[in-house]
């Protein structure tokens, strides 16, 4: 199955901004982003096709991944 | 001191009842460090009649890079007290009241008393939820914004809302730990704070309610996403 990923924010940093991927079908939110060395507690949003998704919320195929850091600077 | 022709560049951007609207409005900004100064400075500037100033820090060489209330001459000073010398010397016509101290929660009701909005110009995630959650209980709108490197995120929750828990509900801090704030976010992030507060306090419907804008100030890209 193909998924998008978009990465937002210090996310992007020495990774990439947007990709599609291949993954096997099942694939969870989680599998998908030990590979890209992101921890789950890195993450403050992550959306799938805009609605608020887990780490352990499994992908489909044509679905946008969306995952953002905390931002809490003032 | 009464200038003439003070908001004329206003025009016709405000309307002379949008103005008075302003001049009989109150806005309570928590945290007065980048954002705040800058929101502090613009809503003086516009002519916010009253303004209540929440910090509980001192100013710091560390602060120049980015805090418009902060020069060589005030360091050492409270921050509230900087951002009122200034706000005096740009609008006298603005009644602004300090506060040397931190929001909490039970210190709410007696903060925001005769407020009729709450900017929300923080540096921590958990002090960010508990704002909402008073703003909410006592039925004021709040405007949120928050920084860190190139990026920033900002929206508006009403009461009834939970856009502040939805979005800064996870963790004790963010990136900006590791990337800082350099000087050109603070002030687009509080100019965008700005925007949404002025269209709420004149009447009008602010254009990120049950949203935020995600500001990318490296690829100059400005995405709003829902929050359902």
């Amino acid at each position: 199955m193909r998924v998008t990923i978009k990465l937002f924010a210090t996310f992007r940093d020495g990774r990439f901004k947007v990709e599609e991927r291949d993954l096997p079908e099942g694939t969870c939110v989680l599998d998908l982003i030990q590979p890209l060395n992101i921890k789950p507690e890195e993450i403050a949003i992550c959306l799938i096709n805009g609605k608020d998704a887990k780490e352990h919320s499994v992908l489909k195929d044509g679905d946008t991944l969306a995952l953002f850091p905390p931002v809490g600077g003032g | 001191m009464k200038l003439e022709g003070r908001y004329a560049r206003n025009k016709k951007t405000l309307s002379d009842e949008d103005q008075l609207k302003l001049s009989n409005s109150c806005v309570a900004i928590v945290g007065c460090g980048g954002l705040g100064g800058y929101i502090a400075e613009e809503l003086a500037r516009i002519g916010v009649g009253r303004l209540v100033l929440i910090d509980g820090d001192r100013l710091e060489v560390s602060n120049l890079n980015r805090q418009i209330m902060s020069s060589e001459l005030n360091i050492g000073q409270w921050k509230v007290e900087a951002a009122r010398d200034r706000l005096q010397s740009i609008n006298s016509e603005v009644q602004v009241e300090e506060i040397k101290g931190w929001f909490e929660e039970e210190k709410g009701p007696e903060l925001f008393r005769g407020v009729d909005l709450v900017c929300d110009a923080l540096d921590s995630l958990p002090t960010r939820v508990v704002l909402e959650r008073v703003c909410h209980q006592m039925k004021l709108p709040l405007v949120f914004a928050s920084i860190a490197g190139w990026f920033g995120q900002l929206g508006v929750s009403l009461p009834g809302d939970f856009s502040v828990l939805r979005l800064f509900g996870r963790g004790e801090q963010g990136v900006e730990s590791t990337w800082g704030n350099p000087a050109f976010t603070p002030a687009v992030l509080a100019s965008l704070s700005v925007a949404e507060s002025v269209k709420l306090l004149i009447g009008r419907m602010p254009s990120l309610r049950h949203a935020w804008l995600q500001v990318d100030l490296q690829t100059m890209e400005f995405e709003q996403f829902e929050i359902q």
